[in-house]
């Protein structure tokens, strides 16, 4: 019998990673030889910070069969710790306009930050998922979706002022515009802004692998089969469910501590139950338990919404034909359709349950087998 | 199918590519989706109808032909990061806009980055330009509004206590209504304020509110949808109270709301109709040719402030331009504080922040008969 305990690590994992490495370098060469102002860049990394959010849904959603539409709410307590954490001391008295410069009066590294935003955000989901956990199904899904909305509106909250700005927007804290390398005129002489989020994507999307793979996810995977026959195996439910609730978490909120790097601004607004959407949106195009699918599909959806169908919203001239219906607006009809066409014939996403080291296999085995019938 | 796709985009790169010659693009920063599309469309229509009036701006000593670029920033601070990002990458020399102060803030940052100057219309946060060399803008200030409507209040309307309503996270109404707060305040009137959570329909409690704490006066600087509700559930309620509005309420949409009722609507805005009859007849004669821009429009040609603001902000931008005497956008951000122009709204020169300075806002009121605006005063706070 083939020992199922441990992988070995074959050609196809060493494949796999060669190509994200490739993939790294790539975008680094390309930043520093392309104008700085290409939306490639743009869409690079929104998409690494959905695709981090994306995974750790996934983790919920795909792996351990929890149904959860809480991200929003997550990634707003990590995006807020992270904001308000990071204000230089300085600039506190512009951003807090109405609240005497706010309360918290100091500030913390930016990597700091971001792991306190993973750890607030799963704090939050260890603390709700008490309850919310005995639930199933719909209903953990309606409960989750109601946590992200109150959340949204005591972060809103006036009385609350002092820490979050009410219902103004945090800003000035460093975005990832901050990570290029300046010379002494301010000039940028090596360009980082779109690598560094790359690679923290890599960096929580590889950790989110080795635990899928690790004897927990295993354990996730079999609740997610059949709750019954893995509690008759010894596996504890509550516990396994927590936690992967708060491993989740901690990766939402370290999504939000990205975006807000991305937007340069926080605002509680921005955090509605559309994005759970757009993130659910993504995992199940790229395919629901496939961590590959997530990231491809979120790239490929910010590319699309973002980037490829923005002519759409501009006048187009063919010669002095006008093509018609092209305005303001006509992006987002063109966007519903595609996503409509892709859940109607895709409906196991991009990716299905594969990963790449899985096609990567698959390919060779089918050489194999050429070669052995020729 | 692959090849004719192929074919058509590669003759729509040779197009834009030819065109391209000797054209300026001007971006436009502006929202034609989601909750302020309808504000967003009405000030694009602004710059549309001067760029079809002047389409053309000497540039050093050469022609060009003025371009608009559109981008739509969907009222998303999230879309607005990547909506900014598209203009800077098709290389626009100035952007106007936008509509709305959180998405100018959140993409302030693109356009800084890119050494781009913007010239904000209609954003009346302060924040949106406070310390920064790049945001410009030609209307008046939260502040500024804040005080007038207190004043207004206070010395015209001779009230003594006043209910505040902002949504809920909206920092336009929320910045507006502490101004008012503060002025009201000072003056030696007596505010009490409350907030609404996003989507609320039904303003019942409120007014009721309003009516126990026996407020003389209702300030609700909300978005259009809101206001709408709340003067049709304060007519069906028999309210007496005056209902006061900033910039966002001289609309259309309000003014029919009030159509027929008994509740008066006082608002403050940047122009008011019949001050500029060239622009006024001009402009109406555009729409009545264009059906699309009839529709966004809201679909009757009354001349909404913002439009007017659009128009005046086109024309600063070819005036820094012209005193740039280059399309880089860096030129045009290094002459744009020293220009001035006297537009529809008022004479614009801005300040060492990059506000226009301005001490006149427009108050109007509902006609209850007929629907229309009627120029009320103008106020004016040294």
């Amino acid at each position: 019998m083939k020992d199922l305990t441990r992988k070995k690590i074959d050609s196809a994992t060493i494949i796999t990673g060669a190509i994200v490495i490739a993939v790294l370098l790539a975008s680094f060469i390309a930043e520093q030889f392309m104008p700085a102002t290409s939306m490639l860049f743009t869409v690079l990394k929104k998409s690494a910070t959905y695709a981090l959010v994306a995974v750790s849904m996934n983790l919920l959603n795909g792996f351990t069969g929890i149904f959860s539409l809480g991200q929003a709410g997550f990634m707003l307590l990590g995006a807020y710790t992270y904001g308000i954490f990071t204000i230089p001391v300085a600039e506190r008295m512009n951003v807090y306009q109405y609240y005497n410069g706010g309360l918290v009066q100091f500030v913390v590294p930016w990597y700091v930050a971001m792991l306190l935003a993973g750890l607030v955000a799963a704090f939050f989901a260890f603390l709700i998922g008490l309850p919310v956990l005995r639930l199933k199904s719909d209903y953990l899904a309606i409960a989750s979706l109601g946590f992200a909305e109150i959340i949204r509106a005591l972060f809103q909250w006036d009385k609350l002022g002092p820490i979050t700005n009410g219902s103004n927007m945090l800003r000035l804290f460093p975005s990832f515009n901050d990570f290029n390398i300046r010379n002494a005129s301010g000039e940028v002489v090596v360009y980082l802004d779109t690598l560094v989020p790359l690679l923290i994507t890599t960096l929580c999307v590889g950790i989110i692998v080795l635990l899928i793979n690790s004897t927990f996810g295993r354990a996730l995977k079999a609740i997610r089969d059949d709750e019954i026959a893995a509690e008759a195996m010894g596996i504890r439910l509550a516990s396994h469910k927590r936690l992967a609730f708060c491993v989740s978490s901690f990766f939402a909120g370290v999504g939000g501590a990205m975006l807000a790097m991305y937007q340069a601004t926080v605002q509680a607004n921005g955090f509605t139950t559309i994005m759970t959407y757009e993130i659910l949106l993504i995992v199940v195009i790229g395919g629901i338990g496939s961590v590959t699918g997530s990231c491809l599909s979120a790239f490929l959806f910010v590319a699309a919404s973002e980037w490829w169908l923005r002519f759409l919203d501009q006048k187009q001239m063919l010669g002095n034909f006008e093509v018609p219906l092209l305005r303001n607006g006509f992006r987002r009809v063109v966007f519903s359709i595609i996503i409509m066409v892709v859940v109607l014939f895709f409906r196991r996403g991009i990716m299905g349950t594969k990963e790449l080291p899985d096609l990567i296999r698959g390919f060779k085995n089918r050489r194999r087998k050429e070669a052995a019938s020729k | 199918m692959k090849k004719v796709l192929a074919l058509v985009l590669t003759m729509l790169l040779v197009l834009s590519a030819a065109a391209m010659a000797e054209t300026v693009k001007i971006g436009v920063f502006e929202p034609a989706t989601g909750a302020n599309g309808a504000g967003g469309k009405q000030e694009t229509l602004g710059m549309q109808y001067a760029n079809q009036e002047t389409k053309t701006v000497e540039i050093g000593g050469t022609e060009y032909d003025v371009e608009l670029v559109y981008a739509d920033n969907a009222s998303d601070n999230t879309q607005a990061t990547s909506a900014a990002q598209k203009l800077v990458s098709e290389g626009v020399s100035v952007v106007l806009g936008s509509y709305g102060s959180g998405v100018s803030i959140a993409g302030s940052e693109t356009f800084k980055n890119a050494d781009t100057p913007a010239i904000g219309v209609t954003c009346t946060n302060p924040q949106v330009t406070a310390g920064n060399s790049h945001y410009f803008r030609v209307c008046f200030l939260d502040p500024f509004q804040g005080t007038v409507l207190a004043n207004y209040a206070y010395k015209e309307l001779g009230v003594t206590t006043a209910y505040c309503l902002g949504e809920l996270g909206n920092d336009y109404d929320q910045g507006l209504v502490t101004y008012f707060k503060q002025a009201f305040e000072g003056l030696g009137g007596t505010v009490f304020a409350e907030s609404f959570p996003k989507d609320t329909q039904d303003f019942t409690s409120y007014l009721t509110n309003a009516e126990a704490l026996s407020a003389e006066v209702f300030f609700c600087p909300v978005s259009i949808d809101y206001a709408v509700k709340i003067i049709e559930q304060a007519s069906s309620q028999g309210k007496t109270f005056p209902i006061l509005g900033g910039d966002t309420l001289d609309s259309n949409m309000v003014s029919n709301a009030a159509k027929g009722t008994s509740v008066k609507v006082v608002v403050t805005t940047f122009y008011q109709e019949g001050a500029n009859e060239t622009f006024d007849n001009g402009f109406k004669a555009w729409l009545a040719e264009d059906a699309e821009a009839l529709t966004n429009n809201g679909g009757n040609d009354i001349i909404a402030g913002v439009t007017a603001m659009g128009y005046d902000a086109y024309y600063v931008a070819l005036e820094a331009l012209k005193a740039a005497g280059s399309t880089d956008p860096k030129a045009v951000m290094e002459a744009l504080p020293a220009v001035t122009y006297d537009g529809v709204s008022g004479h614009i020169e801005f300040d060492e922040t990059g506000d226009a300075v301005r001490t006149t806002a427009y108050v109007k009121t509902v006609n209850n008969e007929t629907g229309d605006w009627e120029f009320v005063t103008e106020q004016t706070v040294g």
